[in-house]
């Protein structure tokens, strides 16, 4: 009987807190991940070829597949948050903490630009509206950011301010012409944002190349140098050998912006209500354009300055290759902010997570070989498995409670 | 001459705790109308559903000609006989009418290819037979309502269908098409069909029934005759004697508030559907705009909350010209509304109580000061008009899809009626209520009136504008046929309804 | 609650119905302006512009030689553009409800045409003094193709009401493993049936989350993508990298038709192509028949227009939809295969957004196959165009050049959304009550 109670409060209370339902999910992401990795490395599927040959076959194979994947996973965690021994090294001894802590700072650096992005894409979430555009304004945050940066000498008082405006006002141009184009004309955003990451790719590629952002003397798609005022400086000084930047302290600072702003505006009411009921959003007076223009305005603004905190804290420069394929943050973006339900703090928890993914996932490469490219297979399970609540509870067969709201939404083309 | 003797055994039907239908017995002999009354939610179209295979009952069995059935789905119950016009028509708009009556049983000729010609002969020959006119190529969406249903009557035929259930079939129609209806069930049961009859309206019933049954709450309470008077079919359907009339004091008529003049309102397709409308609304007085469903009200109701551009004409709200004013003006320069479909136009379901409560004032001090909301001030508010209003919650941050339909639609009112308004226009303000709210919520709109507000009621039940009405205007294809003191006939106002004016052939 | 409604609610009861129709007009007017000023009056009166018609670069059969046209570029350019403006003219002034579309259409063909002939112009920048339309039409019919194949599995999918965002990622994932095929097998048979069956796959994916689950179609389908383009350019590094031999970049071989293949100008561009494209155009045929002719093609319809209606008589919407949205996965999982097939080498990103191309020729040909194909001509023609115009010393950047096609893309869906009707019941999720 105790037995019983026990296990159905434990079902209740698994069940009841969505947070679970994204732990079970990222423990899936993580077992196919695993799979995905058995399934392409020769070693193991030589290994358990032959456990048939031998009497402790089975056992060498699984000894082998836990040594690979292990040995995956481990670079990963301890690329991105702690190596256990440096860590006591540094604890025993008092030196090397930078090291020590090297893992940690490349999240947190990484983290930054991420979790802006994210919560751009989250709040355009929260009005309804997918915002799958965010890479693409990302990167013309990036570009106008640089140029302003790179291109204007001033002090850094003002140039580090400027270059984050600049960056803003990038991303609110791309942001702002989905937004315009829904509002009155009524086109889905979801094909509109698409294709404009397409064109602003090719943008890009003719910024740097035809355009005066090209360093000079250049003959590739190289853009000049931000100048050493326009950059966002190390927290600890240049010399502690640690990354992380004032760009985390700028993300803090948006975090709280859309803390305050969904919960606590008028303005973010109207955008909450409009994503919730856009008809009630409607007859109760608010005015639908201007909502959509705002959104994009806002969380076109957000990506733009997650493009230039991008530059200013870590590249210093553009290339061809700024924010494509799986580097995207913007792309990224999207699969954390739904990964954090929409609000701004499971925002953070999945940019964290998600960067420690890449951050370790680049450590990862460069020790087992293993591609990068694993991280985002990984996030793209986790969230199709966030998208679909009522799967996980039943693979873990928790209590499903009946008619489950789906969580988000975006809605055909008419 | 093929029949259906139908009898329904214990049926129960539950969704999670709620127990829709308890236990419903009844039998359908052959030629026989049978009359299934009840009030909205009493269950009636959950019964219908688990007849039709739509939905699978959890205990009981249904019967034909003495045989269980079990259907796994409504093609089963179709091809047992059973034939289905649903309230909201299961028809594709973009279908031709052929297409539509043949779905699911489409003759075909080689390589499965359509044979819609067979299928248009075959509506041709039993719409001859049963005198239901309709042109089989013709689109749906661009047929009347009356049509519509008819298509839908046909589907069931031409399925070969010899028990029809009808769900609340005349709500859509005027009285005139109500009584074309009814000619058309008459040469049915002459046919041998027999008919199972949802509605919740009386005098219907007593026109045709052959049998009554009566659920409330999803039991059965009882049987009676097509010639029991009104009063006791009512009160056995509603559980308790009911007063259909509301206590109004006589008050003194002010100042026109609301001001409709010359009107034209375009429906989404750009087709005008109000023409030319001019209508005049005092303080002190409740005007009460009857008409059937889809003759204009909605857009017109749009068009005064600012949520449906005017074409051209004015209206003017205390003095001031709102036409064409956005939404948010119009509701601070006095306007309250009560929308028609509250779920979708009235209310965010995920969102609390109380963020509800100001859903139309979320900027009026003291809810919020410089773009920052007071979250105190919000729910203090609406700690008072729960308490005022009688809104039943467990808390005013819970979520309002958490209240039943009745209670949600007192948040609505309460919303409306505690902020400074000059007129209040309610639009099907009861529709889908319970009795006791729906006495509630008549109380406060005639108590709006008593304090020299402006009420314009727009309703489609006949019960209810003769119960608010000061005076009662009908509207007819986008005009206003009519307006009427409460005196007036019910037969003269449902000619009004039709469009049938003095001196017109119409 | 979804965007769509806000676009419904707000927009529509604002917008006018000849707000659309004024749209159109005017950007038709910029078009003939641009035509007229740019190419007419940017030509010099003594240049001629050259079109030729005789293939090149072709293996086997060849059709008879037809002689060139030649022509005056500004007398040519400022009569095509004149005819723009007069359809601009018109459309401003009547407003039509109907053949907006239609008149947009010609005006873009007529701009492109324009476009050409400046381009060639001689004397002028140009290196070559002609263009060869048969070599346009035969360089562009793979794209064309490939993006028939995405519209038709879109058709197949919001036909019974679900949107296949995912056909970028069907793409991809046919791409990567007809390639491996083909190259391992050399048949592109195996090749087709391997890209249909990941197709199909992913297409259960996409139906078993979005109709067991009621999961977001659309998110369920962007994550599909960012799953198959990170999934392939994994394997790409761990497998085609080390081992060359799945990744050989064998092209199919063309089959030419007798007879038909020698017809001037069509006959290379129709008969004289590989198995995919008499596939494609087999397919065409077949969804255009099976969906508009039969039982099942009425089915299909009205589980996407009103599935509530279709289960009242016994269709089973979900077992419908599940079988559309895999016969619709397979169908972009072998148009991916065909991009492989006629372009070479798989390589991470190589379908570079047709997918999504696709999905909007599917809009502006308002769902149905047939206009898919005019669609995906369009589409396909200028994505070839602005990677092959920089030949013709266009004065114009590569990297813009190469953004128009996308730039069309969005003008035709923030021009069409509103005019053209989906679907009623596409994209929403489905629940027996």
């Amino acid at each position: 009987m105790s037995n019983s109670t026990k296990a159905s409060l434990w079902v209740r209370y698994t069940s009841k807190s969505p947070v679970f339902v994204t732990v079970f999910s990222v423990v899936l992401g993580l077992v196919v991940g695993a799979l995905v990795i058995i399934a392409t490395s020769p070693v193991i599927l030589h290994s358990w070829s032959q456990i048939f040959s031998s009497w402790g076959g089975i056992f060498h194979a699984l000894k082998v597949t836990l040594d690979n994947v292990g040995a995956a996973y481990r670079s990963i965690f301890t690329g991105s948050i702690v190596d256990p021994p440096q860590f006591w090294h540094a604890l025993t001894t008092g030196k090397d903490w930078a090291v020590a802590l090297t893992p940690i700072s490349e999240t947190l650096t990484y983290t930054a630009p991420l979790l802006i992005a994210s919560i751009g894409v989250g709040i355009a979430f929260q009005a309804g509206m997918f915002n799958i555009g965010a890479n693409g304004q990302a990167v013309m945050g990036g570009i106008v950011g640089t140029a302003a940066g790179s291109m204007l000498h001033l002090p850094t008082a003002v140039h580090v301010p400027l270059t984050l405006l600049a960056g803003i006002l990038g991303g609110v141009i791309a942001g702002i012409i989905p937004g315009l184009l829904k509002a009155f004309t009524g086109a889905h955003e979801v094909i509109i944002t698409l294709m404009l990451n397409y064109v602003i790719a090719f943008f890009l590629i003719y910024t740097l190349l035809s355009t005066a952002l090209q360093q000079p003397g250049q003959q590739n798609d190289v853009s000049r140098y931000l100048d050493p005022t326009a950059q966002l400086s190390p927290l600890f000084g240049a010399h502690s050998g640690l990354r992380v930047n004032w760009g985390i302290i700028i993300a803090g600072l948006v975090v709280a912006f859309a803390w305050w702003f969904l919960e606590r505006s008028t303005l973010g009411f109207d955008f909450r209500v409009t994503g919730a009921n856009p008809k009630t959003a409607q007859a109760s007076g608010i005015n639908a354009k201007v909502v959509i223009v705002l959104v994009f305005l806002i969380s076109g603004g957000l990506a733009g300055l997650a493009g230039v905190v991008q530059v200013s804290s870590t590249t210093h420069f553009l290339d061809g290759g700024f924010l494509v394929g799986s580097a995207g943050i913007g792309f990224t973006a999207i699969t954390v902010s739904l990964l954090g339900r929409n609000n701004p703090i499971g925002i953070i928890w999945g940019s964290l997570l998600f960067a420690a993914l890449n951050v370790g996932g680049r450590v990862m490469q460069a020790s087992t070989t293993i591609p990068l490219d694993l991280a985002t297979i990984i996030q793209s399970v986790i969230v199709l498995f966030v998208a679909t609540p009522v799967l996980v509870k039943e693979i873990f067969r928790l209590r499903v409670e009946h008619a489950e709201a789906v969580q988000l939404s975006v809605k055909g083309w008419s | 001459m093929k029949s259906m003797h139908l009898e329904l055994r214990n049926i129960t039907k539950r969704f999670g705790n709620f127990t829709a239908n308890n236990k419903i017995s009844l039998t359908v002999e052959p030629g026989q109308i049978h009359c299934l009354l009840g009030e909205n939610g009493a269950g009636k179209s959950t019964l219908m559903n688990v007849l039709f295979g739509l939905l699978e009952p959890d205990e009981g069995e249904i019967l034909i000609d003495g045989e269980p059935v079990k259907f796994a789905n409504s093609g089963e119950a179709v091809r047992r006989g059973i034939g289905m016009v649903h309230q909201h028509f299961m028809l594709v708009p973009v279908f031709s009418v052929a297409e539509n009556v043949v779905l699911g049983f489409e003759p075909t000729k080689s390589f499965g290819r359509l044979d819609l010609e067979k299928a248009s002969n075959d509506i041709r020959r039993v719409s001859k037979e049963f005198g239901l006119e309709v042109d089989p190529d013709a689109i749906i969406e661009e047929l009347s309502v009356g049509i519509q249903q008819r298509v839908e009557i046909l589907k069931a035929l031409n399925h070969d269908a010899q028990l029809l259930i009808l769900d609340e079939p005349t709500a859509v129609l005027t009285p005139q098409e109500i009584d074309s209806l009814l000619e058309i069930m008459r040469s049915l049961t002459a046919a041998g069909k027999s008919i199972l009859f949802i509605t919740h309206k009386l005098k219907e019933v007593q026109a045709i029934a052959d049998v009554i049954t009566i659920i409330r709450l999803g039991e059965v309470v009882g049987t009676a005759l097509p010639s029991d008077p009104e009063t006791v079919l009512a009160s056995k359907m509603v559980g308790r004697e009911v007063n259909l009339t509301v206590a109004k004091d006589e008050v003194a008529q002010g100042d026109t508030v609301l001001e409709i003049r010359n009107l034209i309102v375009h429906d989404d397709r750009g087709i005008p559907v109000v023409n030319n409308v001019s209508l005049d609304i005092h303080g002190g007085e409740i005007l009460a705009l009857a008409g059937v469903q889809g003759n204009g009200q909605t857009e017109l109701v749009e068009a005064i909350a600012g949520i449906r551009r005017v074409e051209s004409g004015t209206i003017t709200l205390g003095g001031k010209d709102i036409t064409n004013n956005s939404p948010r003006q119009i509701l601070d320069a006095g306007l309250g509304h009560i929308p028609e479909d509250r779920q979708s136009n009235g209310l965010v379901l995920s969102m609390s109580v109380a963020d509800n409560m100001v859903l139309n004032t979320p900027r009026r001090a003291p809810f919020a000061k410089r773009g920052t909301r007071n979250l105190k001030a919000v729910d203090e508010n609406a700690q008072t008009l729960v308490k005022n209003f009688d809104v039943r919650t467990t808390s005013t941050q819970a979520p309002l899809s958490s209240l039943s339909g009745g209670n949600q639609q007192k948040v609505i009112v309460a919303r409306e009626l505690s902020r400074p308004i000059a007129a209040l226009v309610a639009s099907q303000p009861t529709r889908g209520l319970d009795v006791g709210s729906i006495e509630y919520v008549h109380k406060q709109i005639v108590n709006e009136r008593n304090s020299g507000r402006g009420v314009l009621i727009v309703s489609s039940e006949l019960d209810e504008v003769f119960a608010l009405g000061d005076r009662i205007a009908v509207m007819h294809n986008g005009k206003i046929t009519g307006i009427v003191p409460p005196s007036t006939s019910r037969s003269d106002v449902g000619l009004l309804m039709a469009g049938v004016t003095e001196g017109s052939n119409e | 609650m979804s965007i769509s409604e806000i676009t419904s609610t707000a927009v529509q009861s604002i917008k006018r119905p000849v707000g659309r129709s004024r749209a159109i007009g005017t950007l038709t007017l910029l078009l003939g302006a641009f035509t007229t000023l740019i190419f007419g009056l940017g030509a010099n009166s003594a240049s001629k512009s050259n079109i030729t018609f005789n293939p090149t670069n072709l293996i086997g059969v060849i059709p008879p030689h037809v002689g060139d046209l030649s022509v005056p570029s500004k007398a040519s350019c400022l009569l095509l553009g004149l005819c723009i403006v007069a359809i601009g003219l018109e459309t401003l002034l009547r407003r039509p409800v109907k053949g907006l579309m239609v008149r947009f259409g010609g005006s873009a063909v007529l701009f492109v045409v324009g476009l050409l002939i400046w381009t060639v112009r001689t004397p002028g920048p140009a290196p070559f003094g002609s263009i060869n339309m048969t070599a346009v039409l035969v360089g562009s019919s793979p794209l064309v193709m490939v993006l028939v194949f995405g519209a038709l599995s879109g058709v197949m999918c919001e036909r019974a009401g679900v949107v296949n965002i995912a056909i970028e990622g069907q793409f991809i994932g046919g791409a990567f493993f007809g390639s491996m095929i083909a190259s391992t097998t050399h048949n592109f048979i195996l090749a087709a049936l391997m890209g249909a069956l990941i197709g199909a796959l992913l297409g259960l994916l996409l139906s078993f989350l979005s109709l067991r689950y009621l999961s977001d179609q659309i998110i369920v389908g962007v994550v599909i993508v960012t799953m198959l383009a990170s999934l392939s350019s994994y394997l790409n590094v761990q497998v085609l990298s080390p081992y060359p031999q799945y990744n050989t970049g064998d092209l199919a071989p063309k089959l030419a038709i007798p007879l038909l293949a020698k017809i001037p100008i069509l006959g290379p561009v129709f008969f004289n192509q590989n198995g995919f494209f008499y596939l494609m155009i087999i397919l065409v045929g077949v969804i255009s028949f099976a969906l508009f002719k039969t039982r099942y093609g009425l089915h299909v319809r009205a589980v996407g227009e009103h599935p509530k209606a279709a289960e009242t008589v016994g269709i089973d919407v979900i077992k419908i939809r599940y079988f559309n949205v895999i016969v619709g996965g397979a169908i972009a999982g072998i148009g991916g295969v065909a991009f492989v097939a006629s372009y070479g080498q798989f390589q991470p990103g190589c379908t570079s957004g047709l997918g999504y191309i696709a999905l909007a020729a599917l809009i502006f040909g308002k769902w149905r196959p047939s206009g898919a194909v005019v669609a995906s001509i369009i589409f396909g023609v200028s994505v070839y165009l602005a990677n092959n115009l920089q030949t013709y010393n266009v004065p114009v950047r590569s990297a813009i050049l190469q953004t128009f096609p996308y730039l069309i893309t969005i003008g035709v869906v923030a021009g069409l959304i509103g005019r053209v009707r989906a679907p009623a019941a596409d994209g929403q999720p489905y629940k027996r009550d």
